[in-house]
């Protein structure tokens, strides 16, 4: 069929420039797009730093067809997110049509979230990320925090209170 | 999609219409829980079956929002493949509580039924729902495990297993041609394969139970309609009626 996958779920600004092809330009762009859609929750976090994005498949016509992660399947924020994936690929030139599927493999996990996401995810909206059984640290100070309920403001995540300045930390987990 | 039998099709709608709707009871309770984690816990989880009924209703119809409310509200009684358990209404905290986890511990059994499913979305989606239903099994194991040890709780929590037992043995009720749905690998045995497991987990969490003297309610199948399904339907299909096109 032509189209070409792409599994990355960081930006590609280190790659080479010289004697890129068209479809590697459009793809690029395509990647951009997506990376510029901010999650509803936490504005400023890229869906894509959180490891929503899966694929980008590109065909000769320009037809772009996107694969996301979904958190959690019931997630309500999927139709928000998938439309605002549509119009930011659809904007990009080169682009004819865009489709957003909701992919049910692989399953989305914290592990998924890159590193400068956690960061601010810490220092911007005082919520950590639970990676194994390990107590998730307190955004503030550091000391583990302890977990006060299972299921907090959204379906990623619960609550915690830091157990040494007893700050309340939102912890997202898998 | 519509390569699926006609036997699949009705084992995957009886688990779909069993999700939607334990969804949808679970979400009534959104602002009147006795208090906020439990408001907050049955939102999420209320949330994550909707979700699953979401994805069953999709392999069955395809990804399209108005094929899959078509399916999900505007099926006539006799269409539904519920069982009564997830169709009555409960008023009592308590009830409520025991049904949670008798239907959680059950859906985890059910989940695995699917997970070697020779239709691959099934099998993929099974992986998802088991691992979002350890959080289920937690949060009602933890609230159990606090209140069995109070004298009035613990009372309160077997008079409602004892009322709610003979419908949860209906969730097992086969759907119309399991035994195809079997042979086609599409799940991996009926759902009364996995009623043992889950009276050991009730034996488990409740005490001993004397099963052989609890029958199954035969009016709690799939194939009638609990006296609480009509006026719930119009509850939850209350938006739709007003504008069939509305989106949140």
């Amino acid at each position: 069929m032509g189209a070409r996958r792409t599994r990355r779920t960081r930006p590609l600004a280190g790659e080479p420039d010289n004697g890129v092809s068209r479809h590697q330009e459009l793809e690029l762009a395509v990647h951009q797009a997506v990376a510029s859609v901010d999650d509803p929750e936490y504005p400023g976090v890229s869906i894509v730093d959180l490891g929503l994005l899966e694929a980008i498949e590109i065909d000769e016509s320009g037809a772009v067809a996107i694969g996301l992660v979904p958190t959690f399947s019931g997630c309500p924020a999927l139709a928000v997110i998938a439309a605002d994936v549509s119009q930011a690929v659809d904007a990009v030139e080169g682009v004819r049509t865009t489709s957003v599927t909701w992919l049910t493999s692989p399953a989305w996990t914290v592990e998924r979230i890159s590193h400068d996401a956690r960061q601010q995810l810490a220092s911007e909206f005082t919520v950590a990320v639970e990676i194994g059984r390990r107590a998730p640290s307190c955004p503030r100070c550091g000391a583990p925090t302890v977990e006060q309920s299972l299921f907090g403001p959204s379906r990623c995540r619960s609550v915690h209170r830091c157990s040494s300045c007893h700050e309340t930390v939102e912890v997202m987990r898998s | 999609m519509s390569d699926l039998s006609p036997a699949a099709r009705e084992v995957i709608l009886a688990f779909a219409d069993d999700e939607h709707l334990m969804g949808q009871q679970h979400t009534e309770w959104i602002g009147v829980a006795p208090f906020l984690e439990e408001d907050l816990a049955f939102a999420s989880i209320g949330q994550d079956e909707l979700g699953h009924a979401a994805l069953l209703f999709e392999v069955l119809v395809g990804g399209d929002d108005a094929a899959i409310d078509a399916i999900a509200f505007f099926r006539d009684a006799d269409e539904w493949r519920s069982c009564a358990l997830v169709e009555c209404t409960l008023e009592d905290w308590g009830d409520t509580l025991v049904r949670h986890w008798l239907y959680d511990s059950a859906e985890e059994l059910r989940w695995q039924l699917f997970a070697g499913s020779s239709v691959q979305a099934l099998a993929d989606i099974a992986v998802r729902a088991e691992s979002e239903e350890r959080f289920h099994r937690r949060h009602g194991d933890a609230l159990l495990d606090a209140l069995l040890t109070v004298d009035d709780a613990a009372g309160r929590l077997q008079t409602a297993l004892g009322r709610l037992l003979p419908m949860a043995l209906a969730m097992f009720d086969g759907a119309a041609g399991e035994a195809d749905a079997v042979s086609e690998g599409v799940i991996s045995g009926p759902f009364a394969s996995c009623a043992d497991a889950w009276k050991q987990r009730v034996d488990d969490r409740f005490g001993a139970q004397d099963w052989a003297s609890i029958d199954a309610d035969p009016s709690a199948g799939r194939t009638t309609r609990h006296a609480d399904f009509a006026p719930m339907l119009d509850r939850i299909r209350e938006v739709l009626d007003l504008d069939r096109s509305a989106v949140w």
